[in-house]
């Protein structure tokens, strides 16, 4: 049993034990998303569920023990502070305490305005920074204790982002802005942030990969809602002033911390799993936020109980919520759809019907309309018949009979439109404000707006002070209205049409402001022509050496995607894919090679660098290049001299080759040499290439000698029984071969200087050998036998 | 009234607590029970009045703001209509000296209740401005802190025993447990009512039986009431709401907490508490409520009002992370139950047991009939 509320003299028990907790709201969102219903008031006095934002923010603040909060205002400071001032939080027994701060017209960023706290000095701890949109029920005390603590051991973690998990599709989280966080699970340090926009549509993200070594557990999400409620050290503002090139809070200043080398600060995310939290960004989240509401996901943020504007509806089953007063006036035949809202003192005639919307206070609805997924604000008037889907009316709206707005229209404060209006989808508009033009006022292009002295003339003059306080080139778009547009309002309409905005392809644009991806950001916008990608996305899986080749090769680029080998196999795999696509290239290169006749040495270089761009072993380019070669030997009729002949023209001309390409190793030479010849067609050939490689000092003796003693040459291991068998025959070849090289070496040491006589007897008796035997059945063994001896015979005679 | 400093620092304090229940800081029928009466006594304590009215007024103002703050909490309502009671019959023994006090509740009869309304009306309109009290001096203009000065003692004894009530609720209600329960009967209950578990724990020190409780989704409250009956040694089975029906043919009594219990004798409870009375209605079944007197509440539920089950938010039902389903889907998470009076066949309070038909009677006992209407 607490006494807290027995504490005599005391407003409010305070949480912290040291400081009271101050709080930063930005009220100004330094967009304009919302135009034209921020013409003449800032976006945080816009009603939610007929409560102004900056009220849900408070409230939202207020759960959180908040006690000091200053509100940064850029435009319509003026309204703003007035709004403060007549509000029930200034009242004492709030325990808050607000105070408005006007920043300099300069300011055109989030940045900007915290370069401008820092100036004030007003920060003297930790401190929420939140932004004046936000509607949330989050337990930010907690985030601040937990902020407070870590602290406490790490002088460098000096922000704390509050995220909100919800599915990749929820209604609440843009679309047009996210982001990747990648987060450390066990310290909830964010790692790197990257922006994520809608349009056009991104793919990759690149992480650097430091931060896979140093952490050896990453989680990666793309599915937070960036709620921009922010636990900040006292450092932040003055990181700001450091960098005057920060302008956004996410995109600039934690991307940048983050990817700075030198500023060794950390950012840690608070992923919050209870309670609610977003802000209304832009007319899709106000939609989406306002279903929250009336759906209840804001708990104990609701309607019908702590209502922030003090109103108290009753909740009636299907969400629907009237105003308690019994002011509300709803005929006999009227239907009232689910997850609506409807403020005091309306008048609902007969066979309305209104569906998931939000009706302001003392608003008129016609007999027979239709209002669907739309939001009214106060002193609406609706005509019968009409027919207003998923559009925004501001204050004082009169809509008359028979009228049809479309999707995604804004309509301003007091416009009329009149009978019959046919809006077209996403049309903006205003009241027509400028009835006789000021030349002089006019002329200003949005220089000099100090709206404080002039505001309280007369009214036109106050007018025209408030232009001074919009776009510059609102008389421009005023000026350029078409009348034929202007006719489909209706007759009794005083109202301007906003044109869209275009893709200027000249202008410099922030990447979130294109308008494509503004598109995502509309109310009513489903955005189904857009090529968007999918939110779950499928994953690329081979590396990205093969992916440039993959356009010619397309039969060996099959083996690649075979996704379900498990990784042994895949390594393997990809290893013969690779191998496949480089033997395919060097066959190419050869080719090339070998038609236009380059030199060996750009031949190898060649080589060389394929070798190295789809690394691949040495053995397997020499298999390449060998096989090129024997390829190359055109298979002649008949064989004998002429196949020599042919034989060793190639080999003449590109045997050099084969050593030249990274490693000299001649034993392996044969044995590729083998295995080529034994699975082609060139089988026969095999004795006679060898000796054309022996002539041209490709390969030596004892190289020979090497790759006959080893156990495989002799094809025991080959599978296939051809294969076997050709193996064999190469090997008998070798054999025939050794013998006679021992044969020369025997008569060589005998008769060192009979050479000359011994050796052509010898070669001789081989030739005749050779020639008697040429027509004999084991062909391949007498050919290889005449090769050898061809080869010893070219030497010293030409036959 | 007056806008003196104290005033203000009591209507600080009213704010206080308001807030907190607008933001359901404070939640639960006991707490806000306790936490109206502590600022009830700070009120009374600063307050400054020369005729019982004028107090009487003040706090009939701080119960209205609290009850706006949160209509869904009934105690807070009937805490402020508890002690405005206390308080004058305070008045009323000191305004009638010492004469006999008017007869107790025991020997009340419904014949000189139909006739004469309460008792108390009688002698409040014999009241006259100057009593055998010679002291007691009201509207007096030389000295206007006289009455308070006399009476506020009183006044804060009053209060304490309201408080006292309050405090010891358990311990009473649980007097009577091991008359309610006997040996190897199995017991149904669900949610986490304080009450209920200190009535159980009571009853297990004099008895051997089981109970079953029920998850109580979406709070699985129920869950820790089975943690909690166990570890004091009481045979527990914990079950899915879906096999109360399934269960009660083998039950023998339900018991269950309530939230607040209506004039009609209907009451509010958590969730799941009607599917356990009409199982056990149809099984012919006893149900009995346990709960403290403070939760007696002089309204009722004609209309069967939806918006007075409280609903919670989506998120116990359907998570947030759902995202496609969010907008498709209308999901409703109530937070209590009206159970009607014929479902219910006995109310164990701190004060005695009565059936649901005799609640009427105990409400016009406890509260006065002008502060029905706050």
């Amino acid at each position: 049993m607490a006494p807290k509320s027995s504490a005599t003299g005391k407003e409010r028990t305070t949480i912290e034990e040291e400081d009271v907790l101050q709080a930063i709201i930005l009220a100004d969102s330094f967009n304009k998303r919302f135009s034209p219903l921020t013409q003449l008031k800032p976006r945080c006095l816009l009603p939610v569920c007929n409560a102004p934002l900056l009220d849900w923010t408070f409230e939202s603040l207020a759960l959180a023990g908040v006690q000091e909060i200053f509100v940064v205002c850029r435009s319509h400071a003026e309204l703003v502070k007035a709004a403060i001032k007549n509000s029930k939080w200034s009242k004492p027994s709030t325990g808050l305490k607000i105070v408005p701060i006007v920043t300099a017209k300069e300011t055109f960023s989030p940045g900007d305005a915290m370069r401008d706290i820092y100036t004030h000095g007003i920060i003297t701890s930790d401190f929420v920074l939140v932004t004046g949109d936000l509607v949330s029920s989050v337990r930010i005390d907690e985030v601040v204790r937990v902020h407070r603590e870590r602290r406490k051991t790490n002088k460098d973690a000096i922000m704390t982002m509050v995220v909100k998990e919800s599915g990749a599709r929820h209604r609440t989280r843009s679309r047009a802005e996210s982001a990747v966080f990648v987060v450390d699970p066990k310290t909830s340090e964010c790692l790197y942030y990257e922006a994520v926009m809608g349009y056009p549509p991104k793919k990759y993200a690149n992480i650097p990969r430091e931060i896979l070594n140093e952490h050896p557990e990453v989680e990666i999400r793309n599915d937070l809602i960036d709620c921009s409620i922010d636990v900040c050290s006292v450092e932040v503002p003055s990181l700001f002033q450091d960098n005057f090139d920060y302008g956004d809070l996410r995109r600039d200043f934690v991307h940048g911390v983050l990817t700075s080398d030198l500023l060794m600060k950390n950012i840690h995310c608070y992923i919050a799993k209870d309670g609610y939290a977003a802000r209304v960004k832009d007319t899709r989240s106000y939609d989406a936020i306002s279903k929250d509401i009336l759906s209840r996901w804001t708990f104990p943020l609701v309607p019908d109980d702590n209502h922030p504007g003090g109103h108290s509806y009753e909740h009636i089953r299907g969400n629907k919520y009237i105003a308690k007063d019994n002011t509300v006036a709803l005929s006999r035949t009227c239907k009232i759809g689910n997850n609506t809202l409807i403020g005091s003192q309306c008048l609902i005639s007969d066979n309305a019907q209104i569906f998931s919307s939000v009706l302001g206070q003392r608003c008129t609805i016609g007999a027979g309309s239709v209002i669907r997924n739309s939001y009214l604000f106060d002193e609406v008037v609706v005509g019968p018949n009409c027919t207003i889907e998923y559009s925004i009316l501001a204050a004082g709206v009169h809509v008359k009979d028979g009228s049809r707005i479309e999707k995604g229209c804004l309509i301003a404060d007091g416009v009329v439109i009149g009978p019959q209006a046919r809006l077209k989808p996403f049309e903006r508009l205003s009241r027509r404000l400028l009835e006789t033009k000021h030349d002089d006022e006019l002329e200003e292009d949005g220089g000099e707006e100090d709206e404080d002295e002039d505001g309280d003339e007369d009214d036109e003059e106050s007018e025209d002070d408030e232009e001074s306080e919009m776009d510059s080139d609102y008389e421009e778009i005023e000026a350029n209205q078409d009348p034929e547009a202007l006719k489909r309002l209706g007759p009794d309409n005083n109202a301007i049409i906003w044109p869209q905005p275009s893709i200027n392809e000249d202008e410099e644009i922030d990447e979130v402001e294109h308008p494509t991806n503004l598109r995502l950001m509309r109310l009513g916008d489903d955005t189904s022509d857009l090529y968007l990608s999918d939110a779950g996305s499928e994953t690329s899986e081979s590396d990205s050496d093969d992916d440039d080749h993959f356009d010619d090769s397309d039969p060996s680029s099959s083996v690649t995607s075979l996704p379900l080998a498990d990784t042994s196999n895949l390594v393997q795999q990809a290893d013969e894919a690779a191998f496949i696509e480089f033997q395919h290239e060097v066959e190419l290169s050869l080719d090339r090679a070998f038609a236009e006749g380059h030199s060996v040495d750009n031949a190898s270089v060649e080589l060389k660098t394929l070798r190295m761009a789809h690394n691949v072993p040495l053995r397997r380019v020499r298999e390449a290049v060998v096989a090129a070669i024997v390829n190359q030997i055109k298979i002649v009729e008949g064989g004998g001299p002429a196949q020599r002949q042919e034989i060793a023209v190639v080999v003449s001309r590109w045997g050099a080759l084969i050593d030249k390409i990274g490693g000299v190793d001649a034993t392996e030479t044969i044995e590729v040499l083998q295995e080529c010849c034994a699975s082609s067609e060139r089988l026969p050939l095999f004795g006679q290439i060898l000796a054309a490689l022996y002539q041209e000092d490709v390969v030596e003796e004892d190289d020979i000698r090497a790759w006959h003693k080893k156990p495989q040459s002799c094809g025991e291991d080959q599978k296939p029984a051809t294969l076997q068998n050709n193996f064999k025959k190469c090997w008998n070849a070798g054999a025939f071969m050794i013998k006679q090289f021992d044969e020369q070496e025997s008569d060589e040491e005998s008769d060192e200087e009979d050479t000359a006589t011994s050796a052509p007897s010898t070669r001789t008796t081989t030739t005749t050998q050779r020639e008697s035997s040429e027509e004999s059945d084991e062909e391949a063994e007498e050919s290889e036998e005449d090769e050898v001896g061809s080869d010893e015979a070219s030497e010293n005679e030409s036959e | 009234m007056a806008t003196d400093p104290e005033s203000a620092a009591g209507q600080r304090i009213v704010e206080h607590l308001a807030a907190r229940l607008r933001r359901r800081q404070v939640v639960g029928s006991r707490e806000t029970a306790l936490e109206t009466v502590l600022v009830l006594r700070q009120v009374v304590s600063k307050a400054r009045f020369s005729n019982i009215d004028q107090l009487v007024d003040t706090i009939r103002s701080v119960g209205r703001k609290l009850v706006e703050a949160q209509p869904k909490e009934y105690t807070v309502g009937n805490t402020v209509r508890k002690v405005l009671h206390h308080i004058r019959e305070e008045y009323h023994t000191a305004t009638r000296g010492a004469a006999a006090p008017f007869p107790s509740k025991p020997t009340f009869s419904i014949a000189k209740f139909v006739s004469q309304g309460q008792p108390r009306k009688q002698t409040a309109s014999q009241r006259t401005s100057h009593e055998t009290r010679g002291v007691l001096r009201e509207n007096d203009a030389d000295d206007p802190d006289a009455f308070a000065r006399a009476l506020k003692p009183v006044f804060m004894e009053a209060i304490q025993d309201v408080l006292d009530e309050l405090e010891t609720v358990y311990d009473n209600v649980s007097k009577v447990a091991k008359d309610h329960i006997h040996s190897d009967e199995i017991i149904l209950t669900i949610g986490n009512s304080s009450t209920v578990e200190a009535f159980l724990k009571a009853a297990a020190s004099h008895r051997k039986y089981t109970v079953i409780v029920a998850d109580t989704a979406p709070s699985y409250s129920g869950r820790e009431m089975a943690q909690s009956l166990s570890t004091s040694g009481i045979t527990t089975v914990l079950v899915p709401d879906s096999s109360v029906y399934a269960l009660m043919s083998r039950i023998n009594k339900v018991v269950l907490g309530a939230h607040a219990i209506l004039a009609n004798g209907g009451m509010f409870a958590v969730t799941g508490s009607l599917l356990a009375a009409t199982a056990a209605r149809a099984h012919s079944t006893p149900v009995v409520v346990c709960s403290g007197q403070f939760k007696l509440t002089p309204q009722w539920n004609l209309y069967h009002e939806y918006g007075a089950l409280d609903f919670a938010d989506p998120s116990g039902v359907l998570g947030f992370e759902e995202g496609d389903l969010v907008d498709k889907v209308d999901v409703v998470n109530p937070y209590y139950d009206y159970v009607r009076p014929e479902m219910i066949d006995a109310y164990i309070t701190n004060d005695g047991d009565h059936p649901p038909s005799s609640v009427y009677r105990l409400i016009k006992e406890a509260y006065d009939d002008e502060d029905y209407e706050l």
